[in-house]
């Protein structure tokens, strides 16, 4: 709880001192909020993050964790303290581990190895305070601000048990030094170079089934992964063929870019009116695309709908946000359930 | 405008009878697009030829129109632009355009992020793509803007009136469908001209013209057709509600089309598939609408509905607005349509 509390105060510092930052209650609670204020706001501490690690390093690290996971079914608890925003970032967060099915907390375990692989040495609090508060069992009565929820409150069991499938992850990579594409193409198997056409080496690997674009600067983009340590071992075995190509190869800087998912809620459903109900987020054009684009706010993921129930979700950089953005939409979803 | 609309009343794809003796013919997708707008589950085959007939007049006159302005730019292609440049007079439908472009955008870059083969194809060929069309918008009215009102549009948040009365008048029809019912009503919804982009160049004869559109200019000419055909249907059923003659209420004619719909669709559930003719928008409506629009134009000048949106939308928001204040349909006075 104190050291929770310390470094409360460190990313509350840091937030106070950058320039036009709104404070981070605000934008992530409120209901209406408009699409591009809450993309800068989260963003913001993210690349406060990145750009100065030696100094925020707990606090930065704590916000890019914190921000991408609000279970709402904590906002059940008493409100009556009106207690900063950030502070229950922390204790949720601290929920959510405890109360998240088992896929999230493989996903979120995966990704705090991943989150502390190239800043290693500054991450042990971080990884600590997150995987050391389920053990707290106080951390329930802890009050919560007036929090306006977007949608209404859903404890997890209400989705019968429907998970979304993930379809395809987009990670980066920097393999750290200059590389010459033409020598890679010519001594690779499964590589395509054509520099007229694009400026980097198209390569693939059967297992995991993926595909990776390798660019001269030593940048490297791999997609076609269905899961998060698909991804990342994909992106070491081709770091691997260019390090036995001869090339100096690193690691570094392993990012999830986007992860896709997809499920099925098995009824129909009425998208006029889900249309018309929720005008500031989806936008339904049949002549254009036969799904409702529904734009999430919290957290930031875009949902495709389908009459059939087909749902896709995109734009997530963490599994947990496909699972809790499939969560708060499928109440909405039963209500516009097509008899 | 009788003789024309009466003749090729007889057969289902000959259009001899009408203007250059062309052969494609909407005239079924434009029954179902009907359907999906508003009209009844079978609309008239007749009702969807005359339609078919006023989009396709106007059409051609948006693109002489559009050929001269780009003639005058010196110009081997009709370009978006020059179509962005001949509505710069009406503001709503503007904007509603500018909507519809920027959503395309936006659709084509989610759906590319989700396919893995999507992505590789949009990285090759360059990322150039994205928000092209948004691009291309802001960037002519940029231009041609002298007193910031067109690039104002762009931050403009304000509710589309005429789309929100669609949005309603769609969701109140399929709250009382089944699910078959509903599949159907999809399929027809997602209909458009730009799904048949070939019959739609064949439809407009542009093989003929010595200046052609481009792919983007095409996307919006199949766009301006569809919104013709809704205000269209908009208006006639406006008019099929009008004719109605109700007793004892002295503000029934202020009753807007949606409301009307509402009512009645309540009362008579049951009865929807055995009027589903009865129901049907009739031709007289649709010219009933044409006449009563066009009047301010001049009886010999060719009527433009493209053009006379601004008072469209005038009607439109005046009854959308009585809409609101009228007390619910419990207590209303009005008889239903029968």
């Amino acid at each position: 709880m104190e050291e929770e509390e310390t470094y409360l105060e460190l990313y509350l510092n840091q937030c106070a001192a950058q320039d036009g930052l709104a404070p981070p209650r605000s934008p992530l609670f409120s209901p209406v909020v408009p699409y591009d204020m809450y993309i800068l706001n989260a963003s913001n501490p993210e690349t406060a993050f990145n750009s100065n690690p030696e100094v925020k390093e707990t606090c930065g690290g704590f916000s890019s964790v914190d921000l991408s996971f609000l279970p709402d079914e904590l906002t059940q608890e008493d409100k009556n303290q009106p207690v900063i925003g950030s502070k229950h970032e922390t204790e949720e967060n601290s929920e959510s581990q405890s109360r998240l099915p088992s896929p999230s907390d493989i996903g979120l375990g995966s990704n705090s190895p991943s989150l502390s692989n190239p800043h290693s040495q500054q991450h042990p609090s971080d990884t600590d305070s997150v995987q050391a508060s389920p053990e707290k069992p106080d951390s329930n009565s802890l009050p919560l601000a007036s929090i306006t929820p977007m949608t209404p409150v859903t404890s997890v069991s209400e989705c019968c048990g429907i998970v979304p499938q993930l379809q395809n992850i987009v990670s980066t990579v920097n393999l750290a030094c200059k590389l010459d594409l033409k020598k890679i193409a010519l001594h690779a198997k499964n590589a395509e170079y054509n520099p007229k056409r694009f400026a980097a080496v198209i390569m693939r690997i059967r297992e995991p089934r993926t595909t990776a674009l390798i660019f001269s600067s030593g940048k490297m983009v791999c997609t076609g992964a269905r899961s998060e340590e698909q991804s990342r071992l994909a992106a070491r075995k081709y770091a691997r063929v260019v390090q036995k190509l001869g090339f100096p190869a690193r690691f570094l800087d392993f990012k999830i870019q986007n992860m896709v998912g997809s499920c099925d809620v098995k009824f129909p459903i009425r998208l006029e009116g889900l249309v018309l109900t929720h005008q500031q987020f989806s936008s339904y054009e049949p002549e254009l695309f036969p799904g409702l684009i529904y734009r999430m706010v919290k957290p930031r993921i875009v949902l495709l709908i389908f009459v059939s129930g087909k749902v896709v979700l995109t734009g997530a950089k963490e599994r947990s946000e496909i699972c809790e953005a499939f969560e708060n939409i499928y109440p909405i979803l039963k209500g516009f359930k097509k008899a | 405008m009788n003789n024309t609309a009466a003749s090729p009343m007889a057969s289902a794809t000959s259009s001899s009878g009408r203007s250059t003796g062309k052969s494609v013919s909407f005239a079924t997708e434009l029954q179902s697009m009907m359907y999906s707008l508003g009209d009844a589950r079978r609309p008239l085959h007749e009702t969807a030829v005359l339609v078919e007939d006023v989009v396709h007049t106007q059409l051609i006159n948006l693109l002489q129109q559009a050929a001269e302005v780009s003639q005058l730019r010196g110009a081997r292609v009709i370009t978006p632009e020059d179509l962005l440049f001949l509505m710069r007079k009406d503001k709503k439908k503007l904007r509603r355009l500018l909507k519809y472009m920027f959503i395309r955008d936006y659709k084509s870059k989610i759906v590319k992020g989700i396919d893995e083969d999507d992505l590789l194809e949009d990285k090759l060929s360059g990322s150039n793509n994205a928000n092209k069309r948004q691009k291309i918008a802001q960037d002519f009215l940029n231009s041609i803007d002298q007193t910031g009102e067109l690039l104002a549009m762009f931050e403009d948040d304000e509710i589309d009136e005429v789309k929100q009365e669609r949005m309603e008048r769609a969701e109140r029809q399929t709250r009382i469908m089944d699910s078959a019912q509903y599949a159907e009503f999809c399929e027809s919804r997602q209909l458009s001209f730009s799904k048949k982009a070939s019959k739609f160049r064949d439809w407009l004869d542009c093989s003929s013209m010595e200046i052609k559109p481009n792919v983007v200019a095409m996307e919006i000419l199949a766009y301006l057709a569809y919104e013709t055909v809704a205000q269209l249907v908009d208006l006639a059923l406006l008019v099929r509600q009008d004719m109605v003659t109700k007793a004892g209420d002295p503000f029934s004619h202020a009753i807007s089309a949606t409301f009307i719909q509402y009512h009645n669709s309540a009362e008579s559930t049951a009865a929807c598939g055995v009027e589903a003719h009865g129901n049907a928008i009739q031709p007289c409506h649709i010219r009933e609408a044409i006449r009563r629009y066009s009047h301010k134009i001049g009886p010999l000048s060719p009527f433009t509905i493209l053009a006379l949106l601004p008072r469209l939308e005038c009607g439109d928001m005046i009854l959308a607005h009585c809409d609101i204040c009228l007390p619910d349909s419990n207590s209303s006075p009005a008889k239903p349509l029968k």
